[in-house]
């Protein structure tokens, strides 16, 4: 029994690590209504600029808290003025797609002055343990549990009994009634972006401290862990992002202590989808509280989408078909055809996000389903490459809507979390379920594509068969658009009650829609599988879901056109500015961070 | 119309990009050009470390191969495309350096996702891909260009076993790994010799790559009351096992895969990581001169830093690929014959260097048994500890 003590001191204490970054996450949310995917990017910031107080300029602990403190608070206060406060009038997508724009900056900054490798950060606190149960806690731990706790008391109290808290909760509940009344509401926001940068910068340097080591790819992770807290705890509430960061870290633990370490995060994400489906405020939210969304769809605002002449597009389309006649290398081919694969599964998240309203972060879970199935259809049961991917398209539709639905009752940001979640239980499941398939040492010897017993093995014929594949689709979605059922799609999507009572059933059309997508995704992936002959849990990535996101609001949500041109642009950018090696991210996170300024609704415009 | 402008924007850089090519064929076939070797690993994303890791090591490499005259006169280079270890960048990759007329053969890449996704690409198109970090079994099954020096983990395993169990005479070991393709085969590997040569895994725990707290798991370890830990791991995430592991009180002998070996290892680890053992390929007081020139060199060029076990991949790889060059010319199916040809090539892994022609590997790495002595790694003296 004293094991179970363990595991749930354990679970208290990396709960307690979680909590620092849900904190800031909480704050931000619950003034702006944003997912802030920088956050994590400040606690990297907030660690790296730690490791230079305490190893170059020996600083000691006090004075160590404050410069990171101010040092976050300042890289908050830029954020929000440079990045986020231009945005503030425009769709409510384009902060979350800005915060992911500025975290790719912030993280290959940091990587390009401070290297990737690992570094150790020393604590700076004396090195005496605690006996508690089986194991010890130390000094930091009680530090980081204070930090926690102060600042979520400390941010409960400023809320409630200062001015700037009134006007910050003000704000949260409604910007436009502040501002009559005399809020300056880009101060409140000034001030929450500071308070929650410092938080998270802090939190970076403790964490650094408390395993000793910070390296760049600590950033993303953070993030995640404490979206999910945040959420669990009901988002926006900041002594209910504590909790829900001890709940997430018991349950982790206990899912340790139980399945084993490689279930670990299965749960953590299980507990999210939970949590989202049974409440879905999260835990702690009051029945009195105001609805954490809007019930109509200011989420998505439609704008003027840019109209494109017939005769244009089927020029364009017939350039990029005749392309390969010409002598272009095989690269440049190659490229396209990422970009085709891109595009299908583009055409589905912007079918699902842009037409329906579910903005979905864990797309790339659709690819993994598809190539999984095509490859062990082809490889296990020697179906035909062809058939192989429909197999593995129609299963990606199937599998997909049904992971999907328990969450078609969710609106706004909350979709997109539990997207995110089922996205993360489907690459931990293909990593556990090794019987079938065979966890991480993948599937190899995947046959290469093949249609009518011939094989398509040059670039330039693969390069046909994506094109013509994607343009099938393309061309089947702006049918699909155009018909009943798109204005169906387009009236959930603005305003779902209103849809409701003309007798539009939401679930039916949900459903619909991310099986049509779903299979657009599943023949991408399927298609990738025999494109590169091994696939294993890590060829899907979460960094894919937001890839495809980006594309989709890039290239205007719900735009047919605009997915595609999206992806040939982000497939093609990075690719551009190779000639800057190590450069390159960095460049291309500042132009998309351009795009989103100037082009907020997208390229193309919102359809 | 605005939109029609960026279109054109983005087919004119399209054409740029051929136009770019193009250009590079028509510079090709001047003698004085370096002999040129493609890259395809991680300079930005999650793995970026250890591309930074492998540019020290060819960098070095090269130095000396052109202080030693080049290749028959001619330089030798390398063009580093960054794949982040993405397969979908890496397949593009593949498709650059194929079509390019300059490269002669491949490294690369990282992962096995990224590197095995190209192989194809690679095989059709008659490029050599050399991927001196691809232990997944199946890598070199891709096809006849398809080689590797990445030790073998059928090699590698018994002798980390050996070590623990008839040397530091364990008999009932927890093993800690990364539960990637390598992490796994390599614990298969393990735990078949070790049973082999006696002991019993009491638990076997795989954790994800970007885990950074093991004290729950940690616990799974105590309770199954284990003599010994192992583990398969790199150094970042193996000085935190063993950091965590003392701070959970578990005082049991930590015996851990050549992978940790680092100075970053110590510099993370701390105190935690003192008496910790592991079976590595070459240590720093090695007699052997292509081990001395290495460490020398290494320290010469980067300031005195410590060089660690991916930069001796990288060194040797860069060493290998010069060996190979050098027999096979500039002709891509030439070079692919030449790897078969190559004998006894001066390496720090392997002492000398001879592919098997069947499994296109390289058999027989060299074993150091080391143990971490006041933050230095040492060779183990047989005491216990």
């Amino acid at each position: 029994m004293s094991s179970w003590l363990d595991y749930t001191i354990n679970g208290l204490i990396v709960g307690n690590v979680y909590a620092l970054v849900a904190v800031g996450l909480a704050l931000i949310f619950g003034v702006s209504r944003l997912i802030n995917f920088a956050q994590g990017s400040i606690y990297l910031v907030g660690a790296y600029i730690g490791w230079v107080a305490v190893v170059q300029l020996h600083t000691p602990l006090p004075l160590t808290i404050i410069v990171v403190a101010v040092a976050a608070a300042i890289v908050g206060l830029i954020i929000e003025r440079f990045g986020l406060r231009p945005l503030q009038n425009s769709v409510r997508i384009a902060p979350l797609l800005a915060t992911i724009g500025i975290s790719f900056v912030l993280d290959q900054l940091v990587m390009l002055t401070f290297s990737p490798n690992p570094r150790a950060l020393p604590s700076q606190l004396p090195d005496v343990r605690f006996q508690v149960g089986g194991g010890t806690i130390g000094p930091l731990d009680l530090l980081i549990a204070g930090v926690g706790l102060t600042s979520a008391l400390l941010l409960f109290v400023f809320l409630r009994y200062s001015k700037l808290g009134w006007a910050v909760r003000a704000t949260a509940q409604d910007r436009d009634a502040a501002m009559q009344m005399g809020v300056d509401v880009n101060r409140v926001n000034q001030a929450v972006f500071g308070i929650a940068a410092a938080l998270g910068g802090v939190s970076g340097m403790l964490v650094g401290m408390y395993y000793n080591q910070i390296d760049t790819a600590m950033s993303l992770q953070a993030t995640l862990k404490g979206v999910v807290a945040e959420v669990v705890g009901g988002a926006g509430n900041v002594p209910g992002a504590v909790i829900g960061s001890l709940l997430l870290g018991l349950v982790e633990s206990y899912g340790v202590a139980v399945f084993g370490t490689s279930y670990r995060n299965l749960f953590a994400f299980l507990l999210l989808v939970v949590v989202l489906v049974l409440r879905p405020n999260g835990l702690f939210a009051s029945a009195r509280q105001a609805p954490p969304e809007p019930l109509t769809g200011t989420f998505i605002a439609p704008s003027r989408p840019v109209r494109i002449p017939r005769w244009a597009l089927a020029v364009a389309a017939g350039g990029f078909a005749v392309l390969p006649l010409f002598p272009v290398s095989f690269y440049v081919l190659q490229t396209l055809i990422n970009a085709w694969l891109l595009g299908m599964l583009a055409l589905s998240l912007t079918l699902v996000a842009g037409t329906i309203g579910q903005v979905s972060l864990g797309h790339a879970a659709l690819l993994a389903i598809g190539a999984y199935s095509s490859a062990l259809l082809s490889l296990t049961f020697s179906v035909p490459v062809g058939l192989a991917i429909i197999g593995g398209g129609l299963m990606s539709a199937a599998l997909g809507t049904a992971l999907i639905s328990p969450s078609f009752r969710l609106r706004g940001h909350y979709v997109s979390i539990a997207t995110l979640a089922i996205g993360e239980i489907v690459s931990l499941v293909i990593l556990n379920w090794e019987s079938v398939t065979r966890g991480p040492i993948g599937i190899s010897g995947i046959p290469p594509l093949s249609l009518f017993g011939y094989d398509l093995i040059s670039p330039t014929s693969i390069y046909w068969f994506s094109f013509a594949v994607m343009v099938v689709l393309a061309l089947l979605q702006g049918r699909l658009l155009t018909s009943h059922l798109g204005r169906s799609f387009r009236a959930i999507r603005d305003d779902d009650i209103a849809a409701r009572a003309y007798g539009l059933s939401l679930n039916r059309y949900k459903s619909l829609a991310f099986i049509f997508g779903g299979f657009a995704a599943g023949i991408s992936g399927g298609i990738a599988a025999h494109l590169y002959s091994y696939i294993n849990h890590e060829t899907f990535n979460t960094q894919q879901s937001i890839l495809a996101l980006t594309v989709v609001i890039l290239g205007g949500l719900g735009n047919v056109v605009g997915a595609i041109v999206g992806s040939v642009a982000l497939v093609g950018l990075p690719e551009l500015f190779r000639i800057a090696a190590e450069y390159r991210i960095l460049i291309y996170g500042i132009v998309l961070l351009l795009l989103v300024r100037f082009r907020p609704q997208g390229l193309l415009g919102t359809i | 119309m605005s939109n029609i402008d960026r279109r054109t924007l983005v087919k004119g850089s399209l054409a740029a990009l051929m136009a770019g090519a193009t250009f590079s064929r028509a510079a090709f076939a001047q003698s004085s050009e370096p002999i040129l070797l493609g890259v395809s690993g991680p300079l930005t994303g999650p793995n970026a470390q250890y591309g930074t890791q492998w540019k020290q090591g060819f960098d070095l490499a090269l130095d000396e191969i052109t202080a030693a005259g080049g290749i028959n006169g001619r330089k030798l280079a390398y063009q580093f495309e960054d794949s982040q270890s993405d397969p979908r960048q890496s397949v593009a990759i593949a498709q650059k350096f194929v079509s390019d007329p300059r490269i002669v053969m491949e490294l690369g890449d990282f992962s096995s996702p990224a590197s095995m996704a190209a192989s194809p690409i690679y095989q059709r198109g008659g490029l050599v891909q050399f991927g001196f970090t691809n232990s997944h079994p199946d890598f070199t099954k891709g096809g006849d260009f398809m080689w590797s020096t990445s030790v073998s983990q059928a090699d590698e395993q018994p002798l980390l076993a050996a070590y623990a169990v008839k040397r530091l005479g364990l008999k009932k070991l927890a093993v800690l790994h990364l539960n990637t393709d390598w992490g796994r085969t390599s614990r298969d590997y393990f735990v078949k010799a070790a049973k082999e040569y006696g002991a019993e895994i009491a638990v076997t725990e795989g954790y994800i790559a970007e885990e950074r707290d093991f004290r729950s798991t940690l616990v799974r370890v105590r309770d199954a009351s284990p003599d010994g830990l192992i583990l398969i791991s790199y150094y970042s995430d193996g000085a935190l096992i063993a950091r965590q592991a003392r701070q959970v009180g578990l005082k049991q002998l930590i015996c851990a895969a050549s992978s940790v070996y680092s100075p970053k290892f110590i510099e993370l680890g701390g105190e935690a990581v003192e008496d910790v053992h592991l079976g590595t390929r070459y240590f720093p007081e090695d007699p052997r001169p292509e081990v001395k020139k290495f460490i020398a060199g290494f320290k010469a060029k980067y300031g005195g830093q410590e060089p660690d076990a991916f930069n001796a991949y990288s060194y040797d790889a860069m060493n290998m690929a010069a060996a190979v060059v050098k027999i096979g010319g500039t002709d891509r199916r030439a070079i692919r014959d030449a790897f078969a040809k190559v004998k006894d090539v001066s390496s720090v892994i392997f002492g000398a260097a001879t592919f098997d022609v069947e499994s296109r590997r390289v058999k027989g790495a060299m074993n150091a048994e080391l143990v971490v002595r006041k933050g230095q790694f040492a060779l183990w003296d047989g005491k216990p500890t």
